[in-house]
């Protein structure tokens, strides 16, 4: 018999093959591993110290140079990195679940259970999206605890109609149907049928879900209603304004780049990852 | 003798691929003359396609190739043709009517206006003047009410009516040669009959060379003039029909002419192309005993073939909902008080054209749908008013297989989670290596090989698709399966392949079949007894004998009539 691989395993395989995916990869895995050593005070914990004259231009000593106070832009760089990707896992953590499973939800019983979830999510997507935040933000204690729940419940709408758009089709595809005939249960054609066939799309959303919180978290700092008293990249942009008018880019670039490249790479990632579960591209990558 | 319109010479069609080049058409030779209907037959992947896709010019390159040969179209070569110079010549001089004419016409137009569309490409005429001769060109297909029903959407139009209005587009500016690529395969036979009859008549007043691609020898039998028969890419046998149906030479296309069951005479097991030609294309002696024809015998006693299943008064309504509240305005009727018993052994074969309800009364019976009224006796026990558990251990017993084998097998899951899965919930097999191991003793029964177990059903043919969902609904021991439409997407000879296995397995477990259709030569070959449902109502049932010689109703009467006869006219 041929060997049987299941379909994760299999998925990791193909992606192995895949160099630029696998790129992408290292990339969020060193972005993480960043994160972690951050959040363990084993790196950067010394950001806030002076090293040097302010407003350094790159060079040797400061690789991207130092900011208003003389601190090391690198540093903060990398202390925001924690930040992002905080924000960005835990907003995806509470988002795609609240998503997924109203979605799946809704979808598949139909009914009475559906008009509600919809009219759940169509009232709640109906009030302005940064107003919530701020009316959240204000009313939480402002940190970074508060920008993962307001990004996570603001967030879970597209998800979910997209879920439940797709369990409809699914539903009464005749796969689902021969799981009823065979006498397989609700949870059954939903857990092992359904939502195997909609993951895809989860995924990506993931993967957009968690580059658009990065870029929120940047957007709402810069509104001032982000975390408070560390660097996050959306501060570092926000002090760039002043900077700019100086002559000085380089706290910009380094925020920027350091956004630009997990993004592109979760981007890349996602994508691959879903067409690795695909299991009818199987032999097509190059 | 009229000259020839189209002359294709040597053609030879090859697709480049990661994987490595496919010859699609190969060295492929015929001429199609004014007012001459050419069939061209042959199973998916031959090659009929791609010869009709290369008329057209529409070969997509890359990966697609024409390696060799020229096609003149009136001694004009296509394949050196320029872009531009193909653009008038398609549609103008060449057009083509499509297989599913839900898909060829765009939901968002009228169809008045798409008629006008194709005109207006060709000719110079004013928007009001192609408006009428649209109304004309859908009088001439047979619309009734042109003036209104130009104004419809596509999705208004049954699917017969969708098929003319693709024919309108298709003759709008008098073309020289027509390709039709199977426009009836999607049809109801009575649809198909005055569709063929249609295109047939056009021939005849428009003097256009007709390319009639289908896999239904019958189809054929009934319209072309002259055969093609294409097999892997090869052009094995070109004759004239006559001569294909009486003397043919090839062993594929008999192989090709006895697979699929007649109206009247059949064989005991039905014979397949592999009967004919080993796997090296080798012609096969047929023993004289094989295709003897067989009388089934319509004798039923209480005895040996008790009554398994009795449907009482069973209905299933839709309710239709209107305005805010979705207060129910109205039903739809899609079982309609039907009753009818089956013995165990034997298969009722359940007829009727699209929509008519069979495959709503089937999924009723399973209580996939839930019956609004009525019962099913299961063996004496009430189907309709079991509790979910109790239904879910009589599921093993009753099981159902569909018609697309695309779709009813979870594209994510291998073939041996796809055959254990059942089990588990049956708790059938004590561990899992036994139940691998009772996968494995399934797929050799359908004839799949055990070592596909670990494939996912993307990698298998639609045959060896609905093997796996036999083999699937045979998981669970059932006594009783639902066939719904579940020959109907394979080709004759995959199709006589899956149909013997069912009659073996009916012998081997004394199964009890449903078996749903809209193919009535397939269900007199397979049934004991015969429903006809007509507007959600058994109209007629009785022995498959009974109905398909002495038919009461009119209504079955037309339905027998339509059946392509599978010889020629003339013959």
């Amino acid at each position: 018999m041929e060997k049987e691989y299941s379909l994760w395993a299999d998925a990791f395989r193909r992606l192995a093959k895949n160099k630029i995916a696998l790129v992408s990869l290292v990339i969020v895995i060193v972005y993480a591993a960043i994160a972690l050593l951050v959040t363990f005070g084993l790196l950067a914990d010394d950001w806030a110290q002076e090293v040097g004259p302010a407003n350094v231009a790159p060079a040797a000593d400061y690789l991207l140079g130092t900011d208003f106070l003389g601190r090391d832009v690198l540093k903060k760089v990398i202390y925001g990195t924690q930040v992002a990707m905080t924000v960005g896992f835990f907003s995806c953590a509470i988002a795609i679940p609240i998503g997924v499973t109203l979605g799946a939800i809704a979808g598949y019983f139909g009914g009475i259970v559906d008009d509600a979830i919809v009219w759940f999510y169509t009232t709640f997507a109906s009030i302005p999206y940064l107003m919530m935040i701020i009316a959240i933000a204000y009313v939480m204690e402002r940190g970074l605890k508060t920008m993962c729940i307001v990004l996570g419940v603001t967030s879970w709408v597209g998800l979910c109609r997209l879920v439940r758009g797709e369990v409809i089709k699914h539903r009464n595809r005749d796969y689902v149907q021969a799981v009823t005939a065979l006498g397989g249960g609700h949870s059954k054609k939903i857990f092992t049928h359904i939502l195997p066939n909609v993951f895809h799309l989860v995924i990506i959303n993931a993967s957009l879900r968690f580059q658009s919180a990065i870029k929120s978290e940047v957007i709402l700092s810069y509104l001032g209603l982000g975390v408070q008293n560390v660097p996050s990249w959306g501060k570092m942009i926000d002090d760039a304004k002043q900077d700019l008018m100086q002559d000085r880019w380089w706290q910009l670039v380094g925020a920027s780049f350091a956004m630009f490249l997990i993004v592109l790479a979760l981007n890349i990632l996602g994508d691959a990852l879903r067409d690795a579960l695909d299991p009818k591209l199987k032999g097509q990558e190059s | 003798m009229s000259k020839n319109l189209l002359d294709v010479k040597n053609l030879t069609v090859e697709f480049h691929t990661g994987e490595g080049i496919t010859r699609a058409v190969d060295n492929v030779s015929f001429t199609i003359a004014e007012g001459e209907t050419v069939g061209l037959v042959g199973e998916s992947g031959s090659g009929k396609s791609v010869t009709s896709l290369a008329v057209m010019g529409l070969i997509p390159n890359p990966p697609g190739k024409i390696t060799q040969g020229e096609i003149l179209f009136e001694g004009k070569d296509i394949v050196t043709a320029s872009d531009s110079e193909m653009r008038a010549l398609r549609g103008n001089d060449i057009s083509m009517i499509f297989q599913e004419p839900m898909t060829a016409l765009n939901p968002l137009f009228k169809v008045g206006a798409q008629i006008c569309e194709s005109i207006m490409l060709h000719q110079k005429v004013g928007k009001k003047e192609a408006w009428n001769k649209a109304l004309e060109l859908m009088h001439q297909v047979g619309i009734p009410n042109p003036k209104n029903r130009a104004h419809s959407y596509p999705h208004e139009l049954s699917g017969g009516q969708k098929q003319r209005i693709c024919i309108a587009m298709a003759i709008a500016c008098s073309p020289k040669l027509l390709i039709c690529d199977e426009p009836t395969t999607a049809l109801d036979v009575t649809i198909q009959k005055q569709v063929l009859e249609l295109i047939e008549n056009l021939q005849k007043v428009h003097r256009m060379g007709v390319l009639f691609i289908t896999h239904d020898l019958g189809v054929i039998g009934d319209i072309a003039d002259d055969v093609l028969v294409l097999y892997k890419s090869k052009l094995v046998e070109h004759d004239n029909v006559k001569k294909i149906f009486t003397n043919a030479t090839h062993p594929y296309t008999k192989g090709l002419l006895s697979c699929r069951p007649g109206i009247k005479h059949n064989p005991r097991r039905l014979l397949t192309v592999s009967d004919y030609v080993d796997a090296d294309g080798n012609e096969k002696v047929v023993p004289a005993a094989a295709l003897e024809p067989y009388e089934k015998s319509f004798e039923f006693t209480d005895a040996k073939n008790p009554v398994l299943l009795e449907i009482n008064n069973l209905k299933t309504y839709y309710p239709i909902k209107a305005g805010f509240f979705r207060k129910t305005i109205a039903h739809v009727k899609a079982v309609d008080d039907v009753s009818f018993n089956i013995r165990r052994g034997t298969t009722y074969g359940l007829v009727g054209e699209s929509g008519c309800g069979k495959t709503t009364l089937g999924r009723s019976i399973l209580r996939l749908v839930e019956p609004t009224e009525g019962q099913v006796l299961y063996d004496g026990i009430d189907v309709t008013s079991l509790n979910s558990t109790d239904l879910r251990n009589l599921r093993s017993k009753m099981q159902i297989i569909f018609q697309d084998p695309y779709s009813s097998l979870n594209p994510r899951m291998t073939i041996s989670q796809i055959l254990t899965e059942p089990m588990e919930i049956h708790n059938i097999g004590e561990s899992k290596k036994e139940r691998l191991e009772l996968a494995k003793s399934l797929v050799s029964r359908v004839d799949l090989e055990q070592n596909h177990l670990a494939r996912y059903p993307h990698q298998f043919s639609g045959g060896q698709r609905q093997r796996i969902a036999i083999a699937r609904a045979l998981a669970v021991n059932p006594e009783f399966i639902i066939c719904d439409e579940s020959v109907s997407a394979l080709d004759v000879s995959v199709q006589a392949q899956v149909l013997n296995l069912l009659q073996d397995l009916q012998e081997e477990r004394n199964l009890t079949y449903i078996f749903i259709s809209h193919d009535l030569s397939v269900v007199n070959y397979i049934s004991d007894y015969v429903g006809v449902m007509f507007q959600g109502k058994l109209v007629e049932h009785g022995t498959a004998k009974e109905v398909y010689t002495n038919p009461r109703m009119a209504y079955t009467k037309n339905l027998l009539e339509a059946i392509p006869k599978g010889i020629p006219k003339t013959v």
